[in-house]
């Protein structure tokens, strides 16, 4: 009376075995809809693309040594209308909009290549 | 410069930026135009005291209404 029984279970518990041992073979062979981000940007590329960015505003005064350290209002003259277009100038240099509270607080190079290095959707 | 900017300050700083990127997505050659006007507005009444609250505020309030005007794609140019 239980051998059938015990059968029909030994049964069902192939057919688990099985169903599971396809599963990971099938999910594998979907490709995953993950994003991927471009990781190509280092913190030299950045810094040198914002420096770039920093020369070629027209309201910089001092543009013969823009480094890391150099800050927008001391070290270049400008006021917080000329960091506001000059940081617009660099969300388009990197395709990216940068929220107003984080924008008020960058005042130098060095505080916009540290934003930039930590956004992923920078390119 | 240093000290901390008052909330109505960053307002207007937040309006400058809302124009300077509306000024971006305006045609390649026409753009200088629409920053040299914005520069214009803006440095008019740089010298309002920052006491002057309802001054300020009624500019905001017109500012905003001429960005929304500004903005549409209609516009391409400006003088």
């Amino acid at each position: 009376m239980f051998k059938p029984m015990l059968r029909g279970s030994a049964c069902a518990l192939k057919a688990v075995s099985v169903r599971a041992a396809f599963r990971p073979v099938a999910a594998a062979s979907f490709v995953s809809p993950i994003r991927f981000y471009s990781s190509s940007l280092n913190k030299d590329e950045i810094s040198s693309r914002v420096i770039d960015v920093v020369k070629s505003f027209d309201k910089t005064t001092a543009s013969a040594s823009i480094t890391n350290d150099t800050h927008f209002a001391k070290d270049l003259g400008l006021d917080s209308l000329d960091t506001v277009e000059l940081l617009v100038a660099i969300e388009e240099e990197f395709d990216i909009e940068i929220p107003d509270k984080v924008a008020d607080e960058i005042k130098s190079v060095g505080e916009a290549v540290k934003y930039i290095e930590s956004n992923p959707e920078a390119n | 410069m240093a000290k901390r900017l008052s909330g109505l300050q960053r307002e207007v700083l937040q309006m400058y930026r809302q124009c300077i990127r509306a000024a971006h997505d305006k045609p390649k050659a026409n753009q200088p135009n629409f920053v040299t006007h914005i520069r214009k507005e803006f440095r008019q009444y740089q010298d309002l005291p920052r006491k002057d609250f309802s001054t300020i505020e009624h500019l905001l309030r017109v500012g905003h209404r001429r960005l929304e005007m500004y903005s549409q794609p209609e516009v391409k140019d400006i003088h």
